[in-house]
């Protein structure tokens, strides 16, 4: 549909309307207001020019479909279509027409308003039907006459016979008002010359219905071959009721989708108009209702009755939405004054008709009409200021809808004051529910994307929870690791302190109490290991550079205290390197059991201890270089007496290292440690102390 | 004569340390307790010179009689006698105010010696704990630095000399190693050590103060 056009041009329009805004928004804020707002009185001037030529342009176009359809000049329509211009009227509700009587001459269309003001019942027409007939005598085919609209209902009688009689004709006459009748003249009744045609037609006096199109009148008389006067009857009838059935069929079904999504979703707009479209297509259901059992003039009030909850349907949609009731630009009191008011129009219209009575049904609702009509113009206007103000992307395919309502409202009340004349095709009835299919695609639309955007949030909502969710649960996995490490390190921690004051005071006890200095010794040697195995239960990973800061403080202060001259050759650069725990107490053993040998056995004077970290080989070497006599290398471990060089082996090996040791009488010692750099990860719980133990006895 | 607080649970131990304590203080009074409850009686019945206070203790650890004589008797010299040698167990210690540590398990002789060394005044210093020291400052300067400019608590810092001689000894530098390549004697050195320890306290208790006036432990 052409909106898809509009909406293009409405957002590049509002493109242009926002970077404007934008532009001047840092500029001035002043300004900004003044140009915004000029803004915005342009686009409603354009609005409202747009929806006057468009009305305006409708109206043109009813008038050229008028005066195509009703030739003022009578010409030929089809083949051998022949229009009647003139009848000789009768007033009468006789049977037959009575011959006696006096009448007069009227010109066709014949609306009884103007020519027979508050005739009520019947009017006989007569038309002599000489020329035509003398043709029609000797031709083939078929002749009809065609009666475009005769209301409430109509007889036709060719030359005295009864031909056709559309439906009851006492009253409550049928209802044919906006219908067309055919009507085949047999042959056999036509006479060479001097054929008479007579209508009976039965109405009501304008006075006595709510609409104009209702009120008694006969249009045009058109005689005819019956192939022609079938097609034009075709079209009559497609314009005027088939259409106005399908459309009002249809909007049957989109009032009750409107109604049905409504009550789910809760939209207050989309009720209204689901009302909307439902009462207006019941209410076409007067076009075909031709025969009620109830009498004209309760019929005709129920008519004007349903117009007061469909205005009132229509104005709260508008409000609705214009967002008043989200954002309301009129105070709350307002709007409930409003509504009360629109809902009270509905018992107010009933009792005014009866109140002025069935004979002024036309003139009460000539009030009211009006009266709605500004209602919901004032609807739209503002609809239209609220619209513009938040720069809707809808603000011009509404205004241009609105607008043709607004056209569509001024044509129906100029008719029905009689100002313009209509005949046949009536605007109205095909151009609202057309008018309520576009509103209702954009209402569709509307939803279809706020659909669309609930469904792309819910989307990402899920994402989000599944985000959310699975970071929680790394969070919950972290916190466990930590816990379990917590735990872990707390029981460490009480081993270690268990450790500490049983054992470790025992073997204290033992240091300082013991005459044998051998066995003081061992139990220092065992306090010693004790610590360290401590350490390497519960000690965190640290640095390279702090390690060898530690194993140098402590070689040089006792070799210094053993009066041993220490140089210690260390890299310059710190290094970041991780140690494990493991690797730094065994390492720290390793050192000690050299610096003791060296103490107790070297008899150096001198001694070289020169670290080297080599990262591309993920190593570090240890050097540990006396000048002392040398030990007397051992063939196997069992000749090791007591220089502890298995275990520092054994150890080294443990680390995936290993420990070379270079000696011979006279030449000194050269121990060579060369340890991986491991990463630190898992804490090692270490030596147990069962291979501690151990390892104290066997020195 | 001076006056010896010994805090040791062991008997044994307890009477070893008596005499050694006995050994570098001839003239020396010992008073001695087996748990924390009879060594914070005497603290406030006695005016001591040394403490030698043992850590871990059945009802406690030796660090609340290391505050209790910070704050009852500043001039008593507080040294912990322990089987640790973690800074884990030290660190807080010296915080509280000690101003040295024994380990245990040491000969006769090293301990006597070491003893000596702190009543005179030469206070020693490990690697790690020195490694603890400078991270402790440095994460107060931090801190305080965050916090607004205009506190009003004193903040210690430590001058350029004495970062010097701790980060030398956190590198593996012996504190005589340390006086040569300073040109400085033994004496000042010592001085540099004490002058460490007495700041690690004043930092602490200034920021322990501090806690407690944050956590409205102090109202005014």
């Amino acid at each position: 549909m052409s909106y898809r056009g509009w909406q293009s041009w409405a957002r590049r329009f509002r493109q242009e309307w926002s970077t404007a805004e934008e532009g001047g928004s840092d500029a001035a804020p002043d300004r900004t207001g003044g140009v915004s707002r000029r803004l915005f009185w342009m686009a409603l001037f354009m609005g409202l020019l747009l929806a006057g030529s468009v009305g305006w342009g409708l109206l043109l176009l009813n008038r050229e479909a008028v005066r195509l359809s009703h030739p003022a000049t009578g010409n030929l329509v089809g083949e051998g279509v022949q229009t009647f211009r003139h009848a000789w009227v009768v007033l009468s509700d006789a049977e037959r027409f009575p011959d006696g009587a006096t009448g007069r001459m009227v010109a066709l269309p014949d609306e009884w308003a103007i020519n027979h003001p508050r005739h009520a019942g019947g009017i006989w027409y007569r038309f002599q039907l000489d020329g035509v007939a003398a043709r029609d005598a000797a031709g083939e085919s078929l002749r009809a006459i065609y009666i475009e609209r005769a209301c409430s209902n109509v007889e036709v009688h060719l030359n005295g016979q009864v031909l056709y009689r559309g439906g009851r004709m006492t009253d409550p006459y049928a209802r044919h008002c906006y219908r067309s009748h055919v009507v085949a003249l047999p042959s056999g009744l036509l006479k060479a010359r001097g054929n008479v045609l007579d209508l009976k037609v039965v109405g009501y006096p304008l006075e006595q219905v709510a609409a104009r199109q209702r009120a008694g009148g006969l249009a045009s008389v058109r005689i005819g071959a019956l192939s022609d006067i079938r097609d034009l009857s075709d079209e009559q009838e497609f314009w005027t009721s088939t259409l106005a059935g399908v459309l009002g069929g249809i909007l049957a079904v989109m009032g009750l989708f409107a109604l049905g999504l409504a009550w789910i979703r809760r939209l207050d707009y989309l009720m209204y108009f689901g009302l909307l479209t439902t009462g207006w297509s019941l209410a076409t259901a007067r076009f075909w209702l031709t025969e009620l059992p109830a009498p004209n003039a309760t019929v005709e009030v129920m008519i004007a009755m349903m117009f007061a909850p469909l205005v009132g349907c229509a104005v709260q949609f508008i409000l609705c939405y214009a967002g008043a009731r989200a954002q309301p630009m009129i105070s709350a009191v307002w709007m409930w004054r409003v509504r009360a008011w629109l809902w009270a129009q509905c018992a107010l219209l009933p009792l005014t008709l009866l109140w002025l009575g069935f004979d002024r049904i036309f003139a009460g609702v000539s009030l009211w009409y009006p009266i709605f009509a500004v209602e919901i113009c004032a609807g739209i206007g503002y609809f239209l200021w609220a619209a513009g103000k938040r720069r809707r992307p809808e603000f011009w395919l509404m205004s241009v809808i609105m607008g043709v309502v607004v056209a569509v409202l001024g044509i129906e009340l100029s008719y029905q004051a009689g100002w313009i004349k209509l005949w046949g095709v009536h605007v109205t009835h095909f151009v609202m529910p057309v008018l309520y299919a576009a509103v209702a695609i954009r209402l569709m639309q509307v939803y279809a994307k706020a659909l669309q955007a609930a469904q792309g949030a819910k989307a990402k909502l899920e994402q989000r929870v599944k985000e959310v969710t699975a970071e929680m649960e790394r969070n919950f996995n972290q916190i466990a690791e930590l816990r379990a490490e917590q735990v872990a390190e707390k029981e460490r921690k009480r081993i270690a302190s268990d450790l500490h004051d049983d054992l470790g005071a025992k073997l204290l006890t033992i240091v300082h109490t013991s005459n044998n200095d051998r066995i003081s010794t061992l139990a220092r040697e065992a306090l010693e290991e004790m610590r360290l195995s401590v350490r390497g239960l519960t000690g965190r990973p640290m640095v390279l550079s702090d390690a060898l800061a530690d194993w140098r403080a402590e070689v040089v202060s006792r070799l210094r205290q053993a009066g041993i001259e220490c140089e210690w050759r260390n890299p310059n650069d710190i290094i970041e390197e991780p140690l494990s725990s493991r690797t730094y107490v065994q390492t720290t053993r390793i050192l000690r059991e050299a610096v003791s040998n060296v103490i107790k056995h070297s008899g150096a004077s001198h001694v070289i201890v020169s670290a080297e970290v080599h990262l591309d080989l993920h190593d570090f070497v240890l050097v540990i270089q006396d000048n002392g006599k040398g030990i007397e290398l051992a063939l196997d471990d069992r000749t090791d007496r007591g220089h502890g060089m298995t275990s520092m082996k054994h150890r080294a090996k443990q680390l995936s290292g290993q420990c070379l040791v270079e000696s011979g009488p006279g030449f000194g010692t050269v121990i060579r440690l060369t340890l991986p750099l491991e990463v630190a990860t898992m804490q090692h719980p270490g030596p147990t102390l069962a291979r501690m133990v151990d390892h104290v006895r066997s020195q | 004569m001076k006056q010896i607080l010994l805090l040791e649970d062991l008997p044994e131990i307890r009477a070893w340390l008596k005499a050694l304590a006995l050994q570098v203080f001839p003239d020396a009074q010992i008073s001695e307790a087996s748990r924390i409850h009879d060594a914070l009686e005497l603290v406030n019945a006695v005016r001591f010179d040394v403490a030698m206070l043992d850590l871990g203790l059945p009802d406690g650890s030796g660090v609340e009689v290391v505050q209790a004589l910070r704050e009852k008797q500043p001039e008593a010299q507080s040294v912990v006698v322990t089987i640790h040698e973690d800074d884990d167990h030290l660190f807080p210690a010296l915080q509280a105010g000690a101003f040295g540590y024994l380990l245990k398990e040491q000969t006769r002789e090293q301990l006597s010696e070491q003893l000596q060394r702190i009543s005179q005044g030469e206070p020693p210093l490990s690697p790690s704990i020195a490694r603890r020291v400078i991270q402790y400052f440095t994460t107060q300067a931090r801190q305080q630095h965050m916090r607004e400019p205009d506190n009003v608590t004193p903040h210690v810092q430590l001058t350029d000399r004495e970062n010097e001689v701790l980060l030398r000894v956190a590198k593996g530098f012996t504190l005589p190693e340390i006086g040569v390549q300073l040109n400085l004697s033994r004496h000042t050195i010592a001085d540099y050590v004490k002058q460490i320890y007495r700041k690690l306290n004043v930092s602490s208790r200034a920021e322990a103060a501090l806690e407690a006036q944050r956590l409205g432990l102090f109202r005014r």
